[in-house]
């Protein structure tokens, strides 16, 4: 392993402007890479932007998902650092409903504790002093560290920071193929959708971050990657019901989470698997189940006005025989073809959530550093990220 | 969007193309039918014909919840964000881009010259939170905080007649932006932020329309923020008038 | 229903909206602040058009009585007494609205202008009709 890239510049090309995309583009400009990005929309707009905003703290996993929790709540506090002032950090409650609920609060709470989320009980009344909103009927209640984020401008800092260190971001250019030849891929086809000009893209190695659409671009260099498409209905209401992120507490479910989002309340989600991520629809019984199940936390939100009901797709990893897309996991991989398929030159991030963007770049970019045979470690953990509002510098 | 067979109906979208290179002078138009439900969204529309007519077709939109502010534009000549604007009812819909602002590509305008101005009025992006009554902060939390309502989204500035015809104007939003660090400084000394504003291509170039606060999707205020603003501006000036050989 | 491509580069759909200070007399679209800002601006140029013309009409002193008074038997046609009304209107609108502009402007009554500017044009719409009253019956 030597410190310096094998030729200089080392050009990246990342397909998908999410952000994980961007995330990546920042940690391979801290290293020493050239990298170019290429997004067929405006950044963020595939699925990155539609979360309902949740900075995990992890508390959703830590029972049957150890991995993603403990992920999650590392995360959290990078970001926190990395990403200081962009988000509402007012804390979560989990709260128990009904007698089955506080029948599992005793193993979230220890599953909490054991993945390093730091947890606290709370009564019913002091959950109702917190958020007077919340059903009457609560039985009890516990924070943890959640917090809202910005589903669009979180991502937007580290894309404005690649930028401004010298990435390419190119929004609105559509890959229309890779550049293969002999299982070794040398780069990409684009369309720039503002002019309809076709170029070639020649790099040394070829990402593809596009989420649930990572199976088509890896299609078009004879390379299989097990990703399933699996939406979710978000329903977002007028009024700002709580201001602490609201859980119900009990295995994973529908409807089971309400964040506010400036004057608004994101109810979320539901779960089923799709093929194509461009076609996900949005069941209007899934989002009659955002309100009931909302109802159950925050009756207020039964009657609230509707602002907005749409689906978004996770890239769930896991067989392609899966059901319902919550028995997948919910942690992310990196696929380097030339070990899965034989193609060189191409590797797959995929998977994760949008809290843990930055580790998922991390785990690519050190792939990528093995692979090429370089040291060159990551700097993301303490960098700070430039605002949001870098990236549109003139 | 999920159009069932009973509850769809055809509706034609007219929308604007424009592709680099083209003569801005000459407008052009593309008419497309599209099948709607009672819920479907111009956002939903422009995203169906992206998919199944032309892939061609650029737009902004990230969020699908009026939290992003990516997606405006002007629909039947009113702006508004797409995601949350339903596909009228009607013959035709046109759908073209926000004004005021130079366009990139179809409905994508450049918002570089949004955030030049807004930038400059250095706002942060978290505000301390409106008490929601009788609410408490939880054990280790210092002050109950949530995110500014500006989405900065463009409709002020695209419906604002003064930026119409001037571009120099800095506009209501980076104006908004201003006042809520003079409203709320969070550390940051509002003094060279109003000074910055109290200027002619700032604070004093509105005429009063009042179209961006009717307009803006999230209750910003802009028309309100300005005088507040135009009020701080003047009562600095009289006090500087006033004070004889003092510090300021 | 299958989605259609209908046609391709039609070069216009409806009146586009008017940019620059062109764009400031365009009402489509407007709420009431518009409205009231497009006033301002119509009420504002007739007062200057007005001023004008006053002068000129003044000018006609200078021309001696003969043609001062073939002058004001057509300033007391009727014709010419409506306008005297429109005269009126316009100055009480402009006025009244200048003052909330005023008020508004300086950031007094900022949440308030909605409300001002129904009361400008209700006060100047009934001031405006006893001052016609007024004119019309030879006062």
């Amino acid at each position: 392993m030597t410190t310096t890239l094998p030729r200089q510049p080392f050009h990246v090309a990342i397909v998908g402007g999410g952000g994980t995309g961007g995330a990546l583009a920042h940690d391979l400009i801290l290293r020493g890479f050239r990298v170019t990005l290429v997004e067929r929309g405006e950044v963020t707009s595939g699925t990155t932007g539609r979360h309902h905003g949740l900075l995990h703290s992890g508390a959703r996993y830590a029972v049957k998902d150890r991995e993603s929790a403990v992920e999650c709540i590392e995360e959290r506090e990078i970001l926190g650092r990395v990403c200081p002032g962009s988000f509402e950090e007012n804390d979560g409650l989990f709260v128990a409903i009904t007698d089955e609920d506080v029948a599992y609060e005793p193993l979230f709470f220890e599953s909490c504790l054991a993945s390093g989320i730091p947890a606290r009980r709370v009564s019913r009344e002091e959950a109702l002093r917190l958020e007077p909103n919340l059903n009457p009927g609560l039985k009890m209640a516990v924070q943890v560290p959640d917090a809202t984020m910005d589903a669009m401008r979180m991502p937007l800092r580290f894309f404005a920071s690649a930028k401004a260190g010298g990435a390419t971001i190119r929004p609105w250019t559509l890959v229309t193929e890779l550049l293969v030849a002999d299982r070794l891929v040398s780069g990409v086809r684009v369309r720039d959708l503002t002019n309809g000009v076709e170029e070639e893209i020649r790099a040394d190695l070829v990402v593809n971050a596009t989420g649930p659409w990572a199976e088509q671009l890896a299609v078009m260099a004879d390379c299989d990657v097990p990703i399933r498409p699996s939406p979710g209905v978000l329903l977002a209401v007028r009024g700002r019901w709580c201001n602490m992120v609201v859980n119900r507490l009990h295995p994973s479910g529908d409807g089971d989470i309400v964040v506010p989002q400036r004057g608004l309340s994101v109810v979320g989600t539901s779960s089923w698997v799709v093929e194509d991520p461009d076609d996900l629809g949005v069941p209007e019984d899934h989002v009659e189940r955002m309100y009931a199940e909302g109802a159950k936390m925050i009756p207020g939100i039964r009657t609230a006005e509707r602002r907005a009901a749409w689906s978004a797709a996770r890239p769930l990893i896991g067989s392609k025989d899966a059901e319902s897309g919550r028995e997948l996991s919910r942690t992310f991989k990196c696929f380097d073809h030339r070990e899965t398929d034989g193609v060189e030159g191409f590797v797959t991030i995929s998977g994760g959530k949008g809290t843990t963007l930055r580790a998922m770049a991390e785990a690519t970019a050190d792939m990528i550093c093995r692979k090429v045979g370089v040291e060159a470690p990551c700097r993301t953990r303490e960098v700070v990220t430039l605002p949001h509002t870098a990236y549109y510098a003139a | 969007m999920t159009v069932t067979a009973a509850d769809a109906r055809t509706t034609r979208l007219v929308v604007s193309r424009r592709k680099e290179g083209d003569d801005p002078g000459a407008l052009r138009y593309d008419t497309f039918d599209v099948a709607v439900g009672p819920r479907t969204t111009i956002l939903d529309a422009l995203v169906a014909i992206r998919r199944e007519l032309d892939p061609t077709l650029t737009f902004r939109h990230s969020c699908f919840h009026a939290s992003c502010g990516t997606c405006g534009m002007r629909v039947d000549g009113r702006e508004g964000l797409a995601c949350v604007t339903p596909v009228p009812t009607g013959d035709e819909v046109v759908v073209e881009p926000l004004g005021n602002l130079p366009v990139v590509s179809d409905l994508v305008v450049d918002m570089d010259v949004f955030y030049d101005d807004f930038d400059d009025a250095g706002r942060p992006l978290v505000r301390s939170s409106e008490k929601i009554p009788g609410a408490a902060k939880a054990e280790g939390i210092d002050q109950l905080e949530r995110y500014e309502d500006c989405i900065e989204c463009g409709i002020c500035l695209s419906v604002c007649p003064v930026a119409g015809s001037d571009p120099r104007y800095v506009g209501p939003a980076a104006l908004a932006a201003a006042w809520r660090v003079v409203e709320e400084p969070r550390g940051l000394d509002p003094g060279p932020v109003v000074r910055l504003m109290d200027d002619e291509q700032a604070a004093w170039r509105c005429h009063l329309a009042w179209e961006c606060t009717e307009a803006c999707p999230s209750g910003v205020d802009p028309a309100a923020a300005i005088m507040r603003l135009r009020r701080s501006a003047a009562a600095a000036r009289a006090r500087r008038l006033f004070s004889f050989g003092g510090t300021r | 229903m299958a989605s259609t491509i209908v046609e391709r580069g039609r070069p216009a759909a409806g009146p586009a909206r008017r940019r620059g200070v062109l764009g400031w007399f365009d009402p489509r679209g407007r709420r009431l602040g518009g409205l009231a800002f497009i006033l301002n601006r119509l009420t504002g140029i007739g007062l200057v058009a007005y001023l004008y013309l006053h002068l000129l009409i003044l000018s006609m002193l200078v021309q001696g009585p003969d043609a001062w008074d073939d002058f004001v038997d057509v300033a007391l046609s009727p014709p010419f007494l409506a306008l005297d009304v429109l005269l009126l209107t316009g100055m009480l609108v402009h006025g009244l609205n200048g003052i909330r502009v005023g008020l508004v402007g300086l950031g007094l009554v900022a949440s308030r202008q909605k409300a001002l500017f129904i009361a400008a044009l209700v006060i100047a719409a009934f001031v405006a009709l006893v001052g016609a009253l007024r004119i019309f019956a030879g006062e």
